[in-house]
């Protein structure tokens, strides 16, 4: 992977290098907040070959990983199993997943000269920005966990994103192994279409399907020829087993008996991170005993299913950010049989500032097993008419606290969990990070 | 008397991707909190004539461009004329965004062909292009339409101001067909001429997403009112529901916009 750099690269690269690491270093010193995404965006400018001179210096090279769900979970998990076999890894752990983000990330780690000395690099990437940094980057592994409607502000279509990642990725050198969701149709249509070495991950563990397709689903149409897919059966949103009634297209065999594998944390889409996970570190050649042992003990990312005791009491963080994103949160805390619930909903950029999509969400499984539900965030309000509106008798009981304030909110939620009960936190990303800032008393980025 | 609502959804799974099913909801819930008995029924590629006949009142939401037009090569002969007789004679609905797209004459998308539309209304949409802006945020305006702001204010003894979210590509030109109202915050149609949405028969098209009726529950129980008048060619009294939570999230997000509302 490493390739010799030009003596004027070089040199430009060292000085893009030195100005980002000062930048850096008086963002962090001078307490102006993050310092993920600026010293890539200033080095960018300085240096446009910037991304590619440095992702050239990853020794064992790097593996991208895009999907709207579980990129941070996944990326942590694989990044464990691969320092625990003595390697040394990057990884852009904030989330900052855009070009500068992922610059960012490399530079930290360069010294300053912008000589990078890492065997690994492990980059979350955004689904839109996927096709346009495969070039530079020349990635050895590209993890596709799912495609899934996000964030309905900034996101294009489904469809279109991964036509543009399927064009992107077939100009890749055939060596680079592409690990798409079997389950996921659209994904597993594109790893059919490639050239490159596929291997697929997925479920196939028929007790787990749904009773039904949830609401929020995408796409269940078929990639090929555009006539409804048959489901045998659902194990999240649009992803299961299926065929095309019409065409030839069904699911390809994923590589691995997901049966064969316990899982991290709780909830199916947990089980996916694992699995795209254990395939992607098969795949580099890490002894499987010891991937096996990551697994049990393996420390949630922040505010992914991360637990932390409060005053004595357990606290859940499950970050719910998008309809099936938060499905299936709420699929998870209504098996851990949680009585306790705080939702906490924000309007602002990295949120997506429209809100709608709560409607989206399947809200009447939690709400029909009862128990005390308080709502906070920007959006209060929105949130707190979905839980009412869930109810088909108004003359059920509704135990609804609407509480604005998130210190308050998180005060009563506490306080309203008996003990031994586990407390679970449903936010969407500004306002996971606000709720860890105030539970933990100190900032994460 | 037992009372019966019918709601016509139309293409749930290809025009549902902006939450538009809580207008859905918010009228099931509505009756049914009455007691009165609800009946959802898709409009799609399996229903028939008679299904879509039956329905009392309509609700239709937005779609990405590739479903739109899933729903344009569906809706066609028999059911686009009943869809549109029915529209005709005063079926009360709501549509959102991508729904009063396929309403009018046309739609012309950013890349592609253009899409008719069913030409009930008498409007179009262009979509300007992919470097366009899209014209996103929290959308306020007076309802202007007649006789549907008087019929508002009647229920509730104030300017009906109308809360919601807009999020769309494409631009919506009126023509005779009368618009739902005035922009007070956001852009509304095409952020020039400040319409927003239209008004025809007793059928609301707006850009207007959140969902709109959760937020501004007294046009959920127009509807509603409009739709059991119609079907029991009588007055239904509707018993009155406690909305204070959205009293508070009105409130809450005049206040944030610095709208004064009287």
């Amino acid at each position: 992977m490493a390739e010799k750099i030009q003596l004027i690269d070089r040199l430009q690269l060292g000085l893009a290098v030195a100005v980002a690491k000062t930048v850096t270093f008086s963002v962090k010193t001078l307490r102006l907040g993050a310092a993920s995404v600026l010293p890539g965006e200033i080095a960018r400018r300085l240096q446009p070959q910037l991304l590619q001179l440095l992702s050239a210096q990853v020794k064992r090279g790097v593996i991208l990983i895009a999907g709207t769900n579980g990129k941070t979970t996944t990326a942590l998990l694989l990044r464990t199993m691969l320092e625990r076999q003595g390697y040394k890894v990057t990884h852009n752990e904030t989330g900052a997943n855009l070009e500068n983000g992922l610059m960012t990330a490399l530079l930290e780690d360069a010294n300053l000269i912008g000589n990078l000395d890492i065997d690994y690099a492990i980059l979350e990437v955004d689904e839109n920005i996927l096709p346009r940094i495969l070039a530079p980057i020349k990635p050895r592994i590209i993890l596709c966990l799912n495609l899934f409607r996000d964030q309905l502000d900034r996101y294009g279509e489904v469809d279109t994103i991964s036509r543009r990642w399927g064009s992107a990725i077939a100009t890749l050198p055939l060596d680079t192994v592409v690990i798409p969701n079997a389950d996921d149709p659209t994904l597993c249509n594109l790893g059919q279409q490639l050239s490159q070495r596929v291997s697929f991950f997925g479920l196939s563990e028929p007790e787990q399907y749904l009773e039904e397709i949830p609401h929020a689903v995408d796409s269940i149409f078929c990639p090929k020829c555009g006539h409804s897919l048959d489901y045998q059966g659902v194990y999240l949103s649009h992803l299961g087993d299926y065929h095309c009634p019409q065409c030839s297209f069904k699911k390809s065999q994923p590589t691995l008996d997901s049966r064969q594998w316990p899982q991290i944390l709780i909830g199916l889409y947990n089980k996916y991170n694992t699995l795209a996970a254990v395939t992607t570190a098969l795949e580099l050649g890490l002894d499987e005993t010891r991937i096996r042992a990551c697994i049990p003990n393996f420390q949630a990312a922040f505010g992914r299913a991360e637990e932390l005791v409060v005053d004595g009491k357990k606290v859940r963080i499950l970050l719910s950010k998008n309809p099936v994103g938060t499905n299936e949160t709420i699929r998870a805390v209504n098996q851990m049989g949680g009585k306790t619930t705080l939702f906490v909903l924000n309007d602002r950029t990295p949120d997506g500032t429209d809100v709608s999509w709560i409607w989206d969400v399947d809200t009447e499984t939690i709400v029909e097993r009862g128990g005390t539900l308080i709502v906070s965030g920007d959006r209060v309000y929105d949130m707190a008419l979905r839980l009412r509106y869930s109810q088909p008798d108004i003359h059920q009981p509704l135990n609804l606290i609407v509480e604005p304030n998130l210190q308050q909110a998180l005060a009563i939620a506490l306080e309203k969990t008996p003990a031994g009960e586990t407390l679970h936190i449903l936010p969407t990303y500004s306002a996971m990070l606000e709720v860890r800032e105030i539970l933990t008393g100190r900032k994460i980025l | 008397m037992d009372i019966e609502l019918k709601i016509g959804w139309l293409y749930p799974t290809l025009m549902s991707t902006y939450g538009d099913r809580g207008n859905v909801i918010c009228i099931q819930r509505r009756s049914q909190w009455r007691g009165h008995k609800v009946e959802i029924i898709s409009l799609d590629q399996n229903s028939t004539i008679a299904e879509m006949e039956s329905v009392d009142v309509i609700v239709g939401g937005g779609a990405q461009d590739r479903q739109q037009e899933l729903v344009m090569r569906d809706l066609r002969g028999a059911k686009a004329d009943t869809l549109r007789a029915k529209i005709d004679q005063g079926t009360p609905g709501v549509f959102t965004c991508g729904a009063p797209q396929l309403f009018g004459h046309y739609y012309e998308p950013s890349v592609g062909e253009r899409i008719d539309g069913l030409g009930i209304l008498d409007l179009i949409s262009i979509h300007p292009g992919e470097n366009a802006r899209r014209c996103i945020g929290n959308l306020v305006i007076e309802v202007t339409a007649t006789p549907l702001a008087a019929e508002l204010k009647e229920m509730t003894g104030s300017t009906p101001y109308l809360i919601g979210f807009e999020n769309h590509g494409g631009r919506t030109k009126l023509g005779k067909v009368q618009a739902l109202g005035k922009v007070v915050q956001g852009l509304g149609n095409n952020g020039e001429d400040g319409t927003e949405g239209a008004f025809y028969g007793n059928a609301i098209a707006t850009y207007s997403h959140g969902p709109l009726l959760p937020k501004n529950p007294f046009v959920a129980d127009w509807l509603i009112q409009t739709a059991l008048r119609r079907k029991y060619q009588q007055e239904i009294v509707l018993a009155p529901l406690e909305d204070e939570l959205a009293v508070r999230g009105r409130e809450a997000m005049f206040k944030r916009l610095r709208v004064a509302v009287e």
